[in-house]
């Protein structure tokens, strides 16, 4: 009769030594989790218990589904097979002790018998052979591939890695060759059953007792040893995203990706020490598996490599269990141009398998530079232009609505007349001399729709969605003020708006009372188009590829609208290899379209035209933010594509149709 | 060390300039003040001499739209005293303000005066020489560098062409700065709000603003554009033709 014969050929010494090493791991394990827990709650507070339900839902699907490791192919099939693998062997080990331990020791019966024990070693030596390929997979590519974002900033590291991957190889296979031992001694007849030990026991049956057992017993305190050892390592090595990742989930934030946290000082001065960072934020450095998704789609990383999100997080989590050795946060760790360079495209965040939220503790840290008054000079004036006139061109606000001088019909004033839509026209469209053209045509898109609109003229400021990426909060909330005190004052249905950053903070981060509802004009458009109240009278024909905006896109959502707005012109939309929530960044959001430049082979701009380029029969990028345009127009001509690719706003795409 | 800084609003020139119905003033209704470039320098300098040396800095500011923000945000930057001189300053010239800020400063009994050395409405550059002479302390111009050694301050003169100028002067001094060693700093609007709430401004009066040796302006105007070249062309021979008729008409020959 099949029944597992649990600590066969295991005297009694071992099976005692094995409990008492079992409880000192547990002691240790204890030990480790319990100063992670206590480090993490020496950042400060933040409340991440509401919507329980929700966070379960999302726990169930990221850490036990894990559907964001397995959306990239080896990646996801390598880690899925080491977590199944592991997950499995786990149960089955609980279902020995449960088996002998409990109800044969207190109850004296065995349930591991029969066609329940078959199916149980059936199933755990195909778990095992699954675990082994997924520590092959991950040998092969780290040791063998050995991809660039794989690589360490430092050694120790390097050996945590190996260290992790080689004591679970060296498990599964003690593991097997143990039952193989087992089953050469043993024969029983079910053997046939668990066909990896089987395999193995053929090897070893010629070799006989008692040299087997002697074999046998040896490897299984082997494996007891490390595997034990392993358990015990767990809190102290990278093994423990097993803990950290999950809980991480569990408590990523769930406001809206736009909604960026205020200050938590009164003062504004950001993150100047990593104690004054959330436990949240402390967690998420913790969290960290150093797989280095985010730095593959980072377009800072890709054009200066001067900021790595994976390192930063690396040396942060380093940072947080430094003694105190007179290293500080900012330079010491993270530099000033680490920070900068960030585009604030959330990329990084939207890959993340572990749910880090990047972006948070960056911009804490820049807010922690920008009260030192250490920023660059050309963001200096972009930031005193903000404070003084409320756009960074540094222009009076009278000119603000100079664009709408050549328009022959004019355009209400939102503050003297009710209108329908407010529309929130943003820094460049109104003022970039480049732009205004584009402005006009929406104006007049919007006059040949029927649409009832008006603008704030030169009530409107900035509206500081960039500005509070740049770590200004201060400046930010006097914008805020500002253009919520003139919204306060005007009687409007919904608000629209040109710019995606524009669209991004009115939307998620001004007082709920003033933004009822917020369009973007993509947004806009595709409701009139399906309304019937915007008609074509062509179909343009072109063929043409879209870039996401990554305030429209990552940021909220809007994925759909504009590529049906596209459509709807008669265009053929050709995507990019990386398209939607993968887009590239043009590289000038978070502020950077303000900073200096950095000397770089290739800006995101010119590898993002460059990526347009190559896509066969195109001749069109199109896209839907007036920063985009900027930067796209000025990479067409830096990259020589003037005569192959040009860059246009949806909106000329509607105007031209009409 | 004392240091007292003294800075004045001038239009700011994103707007465009109008003269008022006199036709010898702008138009200050329209006007939009922003702090004279120069005497931001100054601020930081003075900024940077406290940080390196220890003292007070007191920033002075005849009143204007906007002299509580300028005053404000250096006290951010880390003046110490604020002082606002009341009076209507609007149009007043250099002979005046300096009457107006020597009174103030004399009652400060400072060791270094700093301003900037001119302003866009002021390209003479004449309030620090005319405030040294109501003073009596010695004024140097165009200064890019100061520091303190005892009762001297060694400082940095521009000259024209490139060159520079290192030489003693003698405590109390008036310093006309072109440049501060550092660029102005930025400060956060946080903390332009934080010392509104623990700084204080302090009114003084101008009693009465004399413009007393000043010139008068009879007439401001935009400038009126002249008549253009004309373009003589042809063949040498036309082109000699024609030059004779313009002699001719000029009555040159």
């Amino acid at each position: 009769m099949p029944i597992r014969e649990t600590f066969w050929n295991i005297p009694q010494w071992a099976e005692t030594a094995q409990y008492v090493l079992g409880f000192i791991t547990a002691v240790v394990f204890v030990y480790g989790i319990v100063r992670r827990v206590m480090r993490w709650r020496q950042g400060q507070p933040d409340k991440r218990f509401d919507h329980i339900g929700a966070r379960l839902r999302t726990l169930f699907t990221q850490a036990i589904l894990q559907l964001r490791v397995a959306s990239e192919a080896y990646a996801g099939v390598m880690h899925l097979a080491i977590f199944w693998g592991i997950i499995a062997l786990l149960i089955g080990t609980a279902l020995a002790t449960l088996d002998w331990d409990v109800t044969h020791l207190f109850f004296g019966f065995q349930f591991l018998k029969d066609g329940f024990y078959i199916g149980y070693e059936l199933t755990l030596d195909i778990f095992g052979l699954l675990l082994m390929i997924g520590l092959g997979m991950a040998i092969y590519r780290r040791f063998i591939l050995r991809p660039k974002r794989l690589q360490n900033p430092w050694p120790t590291l390097t050996r945590d890695d190996a260290y992790v991957l080689g004591m679970l190889t060296l498990i599964a296979i003690t593991g097997y060759l143990v039952e193989g031992l087992r089953i050469a001694v043993t024969q029983p007849s079910w053997a046939n059953w668990s066909p990896v030990g089987n395999a193995i026991a053929a090897l070893f049956i010629a070799t006989g007792d008692p040299t087997n057992r002697i074999l046998h017993l040896s490897l299984w305190s082997f494996h007891i040893l490390i595997a034990f050892t392993l358990l015990a390592s767990l809190p102290f090595t990278k093994l423990f995203h097993i803990a950290a990742v999950p809980t991480n989930i569990f408590f990523h934030s769930l406001t809206p990706a736009g909604t960026l946290s205020a200050p938590r000082s009164a003062d504004s001065v950001g993150v100047k020490a990593w104690k004054e960072f959330t436990w949240k934020q402390i967690l998420d450095f913790e969290s960290c598996t150093r797989c280095g998704r985010c730095q593959d789609v980072c377009p800072a990383y890709a054009s200066t490599q001067i900021l790595s999100p994976r390192n930063m997080m690396i040396k942060l989590e380093t940072h947080i269990w430094e003694k105190a050795n007179g290293r500080q946060l900012h330079s010491d760790v993270i530099t000033a141009d680490e920070l900068w360079g960030c585009t604030t495209c959330r990329a990084c965040s939207e890959v993340c398998p572990a749910f880090i939220d990047h972006l948070s503790s960056f911009v804490d840290m820049r807010r922690y530079l920008v009260a030192e008054g250490q920023v660059d000079a050309q963001l200096q004036k972009a930031l005193a232009n903000l404070g003084r006139y409320g756009n960074s061109f540094g222009q009076s606000e009278r000119m603000r609505a100079k664009w709408t001088q050549p328009i022959t019909s004019k355009i209400k004033d939102a503050r003297r007349e009710a209108v329908e839509y407010l529309w929130f026209v943003g820094d460049y469209a109104s003022y970039s001399p480049t732009l205004t053209e584009i402005t006009s045509k929406t104006a007049q898109v919007f006059q040949k729709a029927g649409l009832d609109f008006g603008i704030l003229y030169d009530g409107e400021r900035n509206a500081g969605n960039d500005v509070r990426r740049v770590g200004e909060e201060g400046l930010f909330e006097t914008l805020v003020e500002k253009n919520v005190s003139v919204l306060g004052k005007c009687s409007y249905k919904k608000i629209v708006t040109t710019d995606p950053h524009s669209y991004n903070t009115v939307k998620n981060e001004y007082p709920r009372s003033e933004t009822s509802e917020v369009l973007h004009y993509t947004e806009l458009l595709d409701q009139l188009i399906a309304s019937g109240q915007l008609k074509f009278n062509k179909r343009l024909g072109y063929k043409v590829t879209y870039h996401d905006p990554c305030y429209l896109g990552r940021y909220n959502g809007v994925y759909d609208a504009p590529r049906r707005v596209i459509e709807a012109t008669g265009c053929e939309l050709v995507e990019m290899p990386r398209h939607g929530d993968r887009a590239f960044c043009c590289g000038a959001g978070g502020g950077r379209i303000w900073m200096k430049e950095a000397e770089v082979k290739e800006r995101p701009s010119e590898a993002r035209v460059r990526e347009a380029v190559s896509l066969d029969g195109v001749n069109t990028l199109v896209t839907a933010c007036p920063k985009d345009i900027t930067m796209f127009r000025d990479a067409v001509k830096t990259t020589g594509n003037e005569e192959r690719l040009a860059v246009k706003d949806l909106i000329e795409l509607v105007y031209a149709a009409l | 060390m004392n240091i007292v800084v003294l800075a004045k609003l001038v239009p700011d020139l994103v707007e465009e300039l109008t003269i008022d119905a006199n036709g010898n003033a702008l138009d200050s209704s329209f006007a939009r003040l922003i702090i004279n470039e120069f005497d931001d320098h100054a601020i930081e300098q003075g900024i940077l001499l406290k940080e390196r040396g220890g003292g007070s800095v007191t920033i002075i500011a005849p009143d204007a739209e906007g002299a509580d923000d300028v005053l404000f945000t250096a006290a951010a930057k880390g003046a110490d005293r604020l002082i606002k001189i009341k009076g209507d300053f609007s149009n007043v010239n250099n002979h005046a303000l300096a009457r107006a800020f020597a009174k103030v400063v004399s009652g400060i009994k400072p060791d270094l005066v700093l301003t900037g050395v001119q302003a866009h409405n002021d390209l003479d550059g004449a309030l620090g020489p005319l405030l040294a002479e109501l003073l009596e302390m010695p004024y140097i111009g165009y200064v890019s560098a100061v520091s303190i050694n005892g009762d001297k301050v060694l400082i940095k003169k521009e000259y024209p062409g490139g060159l520079l100028a290192e030489m003693d002067v003698q405590l109390p001094a008036i310093l006309g700065i072109q440049a501060a060693e550092e660029p102005p700093r930025y400060v956060a609007v946080s903390k332009v709000r934080q010392a509104m709430k623990t700084s204080s401004i302090e009114e003084q009066d101008a009693s009465n603003l004399d413009p007393c040796g000043g010139s008068a302006i009879g007439r401001m105007f935009q400038p009126e554009a002249s008549s253009h070249a004309t373009m003589i062309t042809g063949s040498p021979d036309e082109v000699a033709e024609k030059l004779v008729g313009v002699f001719k008409e000029l009555g040159i020959v």
